[in-house]
């Protein structure tokens, strides 16, 4: 499994958005997912961010995006 | 006037007021090394416990963000906003009621307007090669939040059909979601103004752009999140209130902007596009979904030097959310209700933006204060958000919960208590089967009181008889030798 693997929906090929950089020493990384749109710190615990650890309650299921209503439709 | 009263007229930006707070020992810096997950939010919650005396506090040293500083709390305790009115610490919330109340509308506004050369906003501008996370020491507000949030942002928009008009300009706070280093969703509904101009833009396909200020004069910040009308200024209200000129000048992209905040992003939405959103804690303390929400691209920034991000913990109560806009969603409702009720008192909307209100009321007849209650469901706010209203007589004090208490516990009648099943409500009430729609309650825990002693009821008898039967049959008659 990628080290991009998103944490919410487990799909693959999440972006790399920001990294904190502090004398030149890599803090952490931002990534962003392109398909459910989540963004985290690699920094961030595993309940947050841990595959297997991460609350299921707030997975999204990426075969299934279309189950989410749009807002302000005409 | 004193010197508090005087010092908080004198308030243009964050920085003044940071300043006064801090005099007041109500901002401290947190210069103890911090990751942005979970130290900045912890810290933020533990502060908030607090909710009468709670600091500001400014982070100045967060790992992976050298140089960079963020602000939670700057509303985050009733001491806090008595200072901004101009009141010492200690002060009552019933006490800032009624210096809202007696504010409300009462002072002309002043708006004064600084060339954009000469506005501290504009000293530092980026025009390419955005990448928002380079000026924002972002963190994940609440653990399972969709992504990094700008929970305090007054977002300011024209109305894209009459963008001259200064009055229908808006300014609102609504949760921004960053999607990536140049892009941000936008979360609103459509009674929301913001809401209303995104259908009036996608409907005429005009743009909409938008000015979104960060580290805000603290008045406006306020206002920002108080109902008004669609044709009220939230610039002139909050001049008005803190009795003071607001400085105002021109974004980039030619909306009225805060001359004085720390940083403003300019963007336009993205026509018709919807990406993936949430879940966000909110006010509620609980987690609204994941939603499609309009997406909007930034085309510059601005901001001071040395900036600080100024943003906000929501989400399971007390909160900074309910400081911010406690007092400000109750005088509304007071004012709309005296309007046609005198005989009403206070009105408490403070606990989760008026999900559940105490209004006080001098009962005018028996059963009155339901007719009250009724009325304050129909006013702007009420429509959406008051889900509880509980009815107490003018000798309770609406602020005071254990006055509360003794009323429900001694004047509640049980069958006095109203349902009124499937009302419009706000989409993020977790209580709700279906979000948007949900039961309202009323308790009316004002004392008995017996109806009017009109005495008993007799009936009407009529004259009957022959003689009456015999002048109908005449009336016929005379009719009937009229002409068609």
């Amino acid at each position: 499994m990628s080290e991009t693997t998103c944490p919410r929906c487990s799909s693959a090929g999440a972006v790399a958005d920001y990294r904190g950089v502090e004398a030149g020493a890599l803090i952490w990384t931002i990534h962003r997912c392109v398909v459910c749109c989540f963004s985290w710190r690699d920094s961030e615990p595993p309940s947050a961010i841990g595959a297997g650890v991460r609350s299921g309650d707030f997975a999204v299921d990426a075969a299934n995006l279309d189950r989410y209503p749009k807002i302000l439709q005409q | 006037m004193t010197d508090i009263a005087k010092r908080a007229r004198e308030i243009t930006s964050l920085r003044d007021f940071l300043a006064l707070l801090e005099e007041a020992g109500q901002a401290i810096t947190w210069s103890e090394r911090v990751m942005p997950e979970p130290d900045v939010r912890n810290v933020a919650v533990a502060a908030s416990r607090d909710a009468n005396g709670a600091p500001a506090i400014v982070f100045d040293n967060i790992a992976g963000y050298p140089g960079k500083r963020t602000a939670v709390g700057v509303h985050g305790s009733w001491d806090n906003i008595a200072l901004l009115l101009g009141r010492p610490k200690g002060t009552s919330i019933r006490e800032l009621f009624f210096e809202i109340v007696g504010r409300w509308g009462d002072a002309e506004a002043q708006i004064s307007y600084v060339p954009e050369a000469q506005a501290p906003i504009h000293e530092c501008r980026v025009e390419s090669g955005i990448n928002l996370y380079d000026i924002l020491p972002v963190y994940r507000i609440n653990e399972y939040d969709g992504g990094f949030y700008l929970g305090k942002a007054s977002v300011a928009s024209r109305d894209p059909e009459d963008p001259a008009d200064f009055g229908k300009q808006n300014v609102g706070i609504y949760r921004l979601q960053l999607q990536g280093p140049d892009s941000f969703t936008l979360m609103t509904i459509p009674s929301h103004d913001m809401g209303r101009q995104i259908m009036a833009a996608e409907r005429t396909g005009l743009p909409l752009k938008i000015a979104v200020m960060l580290g805000n004069h603290p008045g406006l910040a306020v206002f920002a999140a108080t109902p008004i009308g669609y044709e009220e200024s939230e610039y002139s209200y909050a001049s008005a209130m803190m009795g003071a000129p607001i400085r105002l000048t021109k974004s980039g992209n030619g909306i009225d902007i805060l001359a004085d905040s720390e940083i403003v992003i300019e963007a336009e939405m993205q026509l018709g596009e919807r990406v993936l959103e949430g879940p966000f804690g909110e006010f509620p303390g609980s987690y609204s979904g994941v939603r499609k929400a309009p997406i909007f691209k930034v085309t510059a920034v601005s901001h001071r030097r040395d900036p600080i991000f100024e943003n906000i913990y929501i989400g399971r109560g007390w909160t900074e959310h309910d400081t911010l806009i406690g007092l400000h969603t109750s005088a509304p409702i007071y004012a709309q209700l005296r309007q046609n009720f005198p005989e009403v008192t206070a009105v408490n909307a403070l606990y989760q933006h008026g999900l559940t209100g105490i209004i006080s009321v001098k009962n005018r007849m028996a059963g009155f204060a339901k007719t009250v209650a009724l009325r304050a469901l129909s006013t702007p706010h009420g429509i959406m958000y008051l889900k509880n209203l509980i009815m107490v007589d003018a000798d309770v004090d609406p602020f005071d919960l254990n006055q509360v208490m003794w009323a429900l516990s001694t004047r509640t009648r049980a069958d006095d208590i109203i349902v009124l099943p499937n009302m419009p409500a706000v989409p993020i009430d977790p209580s709700a089967v279906v979000p948007g729609k949900g039961h309202r309650l009323i308790i009316d825990a004002t004392s008995y009181l017996r109806p009017d002693p009109i005495g008993e009821a007799h009936l009407v008898n009529p004259p009957t008889g022959p003689d009456i039967d015999a002048l109908s049959k005449k009336i016929r008659v005379m009719q009937g030798g009229a002409s068609a």
